[in-house]
């Protein structure tokens, strides 16, 4: 029997003021007048969503900003009630919600650990019995005599968590409030998380942003996004593919822009037509698979007589970290190039760079000097993507942009004996 | 029904802990916060005094300030109740947004703690009965049970206006004229004898004379103040013909009050 039961969820909002006497009063008017009403569309928060959560298992929910998480979470704990469809949950609720907001700033700490506590359905003896541990976890022994308006706002937080993870619950939910406090206290926070699942088997629903502690916390994870369940099922497959799509968006948003491209330097005497990517194939493309053969095709307009060109095609991120650069020096003959319109190809071969939006930038300059005749930067937008590599550790500044194009062997040099063998087979 | 009680009796620890952070807050503010629920019914019983020197009201064997105090007593606790009552939910929303417990929790926690200034104006009016020398009958039991019924009287109105205050806030601004009116047509400044005399034993009204003191008794406050007058000051049983009207309208309103609170509750989270 599922502890959580999810049928066919949908809850819907509607968007704008709420209305108002004189606005119901009208609306009332006009109908019984048989006027139409302009009719106001709903908002889906959350679309036929359907899933069952067993006892003791971690579900993790991931998804863009408004793709519905908190929704759902909220219609979890019994916080709202779905538009059409069945929620069940069959066990006590620990909702670890805006863990801040219940606090009252003119009392004190002590006073507001016996307030929450109550709130979340704890009772005296209870409180008292874990009273200790609460202020021990929040590290607040000293301030717990103190009206809270006087603590930080890490400390009032740190207080709120506290509490709420102190509650004696069957499910826990957890709202994105794992991101707390300075680094030493999200480790706490995090092993108290994981206390509570490995050792004392409690069911959590966790939302987070923080997709590696969704992925070594949770045993399921559901994505979502536009109020609709995307995906459901292993924790890297599907952090991975979350990976995918918000490099997308990034890159949608980058590609936006890109059509004026960033800091051009230009003597006027080259112009940039056309940027284009096309995979082996010869498809035009803005996303290309990992380590695949990658052609990058950019048209020139020379307007003068250029003796001895030189080209370059280098690689940025979004956040113009450069990354690599290529000459045409050597490449190509060194002749004087006529004012026309060109194609300037580039091939290369087994695109080194993992999974994650890059930029193109452009150069133009004199063979013979180095004059610079041409700088563009961000002048193309494309993706690399992979289903292979294991997105979940962070991108990029860890673990690097490049990879190494290299042949792996393993071979045995000797084989020793196993050390598991019991000592009279020995002998 | 049945299940609005078992809550109370469950919640009952969360009730008493939220109504202490009520009062805690208040307090810590300033000791204004315990002044004024000693300055308030004071002061209006000193202003129904002087007015009573012109206007001239009877009071029968009582003396009016007294009998001007202890209908205050009353109707002080019925419009704090209400009043908080009415805006309970929306100004818990923060918790209304994160944890569900039985929203009833709100009212009823209003009204218990406007309990604790009842309590204060209890131990003036005794003050009052020794400086007037109005010693206590054995009828003064019904005393708890009237406050008792009060209590569910500002329910009644509390659960519906705190519902409707979430979506229309115009009912928590409306609230305080509302009753203010509601004082006049209670026996306050006025004895309810008063109201009798005029309307029973001599018809001013006609052939409405009857009919309208059917209406002018289905306040329930009106019950509540007359029954509350004498069994404190002058020492006879509750007037339980004044109180039925009321009573009946109570009975009524009560559970259909709460049964629109409770089909209201589910959407205060999307809405506040």
């Amino acid at each position: 029997m599922a502890i959580i039961e999810v049928n066919h969820v949908t809850k819907e909002f509607w968007l704008g003021q709420a209305r108002s006497l004189k606005q119901t009063a009208l609306d009332a008017i006009s109908r019984l007048r048989g006027d139409s009403l302009a009719e106001r569309v709903p908002f889906k928060a959350l679309e036929d969503v359907d899933f069952s959560v067993d006892h003791g298992e971690v579900l993790g929910v991931i998804g863009h900003n408004g793709a519905g998480k908190s929704t759902l979470l909220k219609l979890l704990a019994g916080i709202s009630k779905p538009t059409r469809g069945r929620i069940a949950v069959r066990g006590k609720v620990a909702p670890l919600i805006e863990v801040g907001a219940g606090l009252v700033p003119d009392l004190t700490g002590r006073e507001n650990i016996l307030l929450n506590a109550s709130i979340l359905g704890m009772k005296r003896a209870e409180i008292a019995s874990k009273f200790n541990d609460i202020v021990a976890f929040a590290e607040l022994e000293e301030f717990i005599d103190t009206p809270i308006k006087r603590y930080s706002s890490g400390m009032q937080v740190k207080l709120g968590f506290a509490v709420a993870t102190s509650v004696d619950a069957e499910i826990l939910i957890v709202d994105e409030v794992l991101a707390v406090g300075d680094l030493a206290f999200q480790r706490k926070c995090f092993d108290r998380m994981e206390d509570l699942i490995k050792r004392r088997g409690r069911t959590v629903l966790l939302v987070s942003h923080n997709i590696r502690q969704v992925e070594r916390l949770c045993s399921r994870v559901l994505l979502l996004a536009h109020g609709k369940v995307i995906s459901d099922g292993a924790p890297t497959e599907i952090c991975n593919a979350f990976y995918g799509i918000s490099d997308r968006r990034i890159r949608d948003t980058e590609l936006n822009q890109a059509i004026r491209p960033g800091r051009t330097r230009t003597s006027g005497s080259v112009i940039v037509e056309s940027v284009d990517m096309f995979d082996k194939r010869g498809n035009s493309v803005i996303e290309i698979g990992y380590l695949e053969d990658v052609e990058v095709r950019v048209t020139y307009k020379i307007l003068v007589d250029l003796p001895d060109p030189i080209f370059s095609v280098g690689i940025h991120t979004t956040d113009f970290f450069y990354l690599a650069t290529s000459h045409s020096v050597g490449s190509l003959p060194k002749i004087t190039r006529l004012p026309g319109r060109y194609t300037l190809s580039f091939k290369i071969r087994r695109f080194p760079l993992l999974p994650s939006v890059y930029s193109l930038r452009l150069g133009v300059a004199l063979g013979a000097s180095f004059q610079p005749l041409l700088y563009m930067e961000n002048a193309f937008s494309f993706q690399v993507v992979s289903t292979q590599i294991n997105r979940a550790v962070q991108p990029g500044y860890r673990e690097g942009f490049l990879a190494l194009d290299g042949e792996w062997e393993l071979n045995a040099l000797d084989l020793r004996k196993p050390c598991l063998e019991s000592p009279t087979q020995e002998n | 029904m049945i299940s609005a009680v078992k809550n109370l009796v469950d919640y009952r620890e969360l009730v008493a802990v939220l109504a202490w952070k009520n009062i805690a807050v208040r307090y810590k503010q300033a000791y204004l916060g315990i002044g004024w629920a000693v300055l308030k019914p004071l002061t209006l019983m000193l202003v129904f005094t002087l007015v009573r020197n012109f206007v001239g009201i009877p009071s029968g064997g009582v003396p009016y300030p007294i009998l001007a105090f202890a209908a205050l007593l009353p109707w002080i606790f019925f419009q704090e109740s209400t009043s908080e009552g009415v805006q309970s939910v929306v100004g818990n929303a923060a918790l209304i947004r994160k944890i569900y417990f039985p929203r009833e929790v709100f009212p009823i926690t209003g009204i218990t703690t406007k309990l604790v200034e009842l309590g204060i104006n209890v131990l003036i009016l005794a003050g009052l009965m020794l400086w007037y020398r109005i010693v206590p009958t054995a009828q003064i039991a019904w005393a708890p049970l009237i406050i008792l019924y009060t209590m569910l009287v500002s329910l009644t109105i509390s659960f519906a206006g705190a519902a409707v205050n979430v979506y229309y806030r115009d009912v928590g601004a409306a609230l305080p004229v509302l009753l203010s009116l509601l004082m006049y047509a209670s026996p306050v400044i006025y004895p309810l004898e008063l109201v009798k005399n005029k309307l029973l034993l001599e018809p001013a009204a006609g052939a409405w004379t009857d009919p309208l003191y059917v209406i002018y008794t289905l306040n329930p406050l009106v019950g509540i103040i007359e029954s509350f007058q004498n069994v404190v000051l002058r020492g006879t049983p509750p007037d339980f013909a004044a109180t039925l009207p009321g009573a009946i309208l109570v009975v009524v309103a009560l559970p259909l009050s709460y049964s629109f609170f409770k089909r209201a509750e589910s959407y205060f989270a999307d809405v506040i």
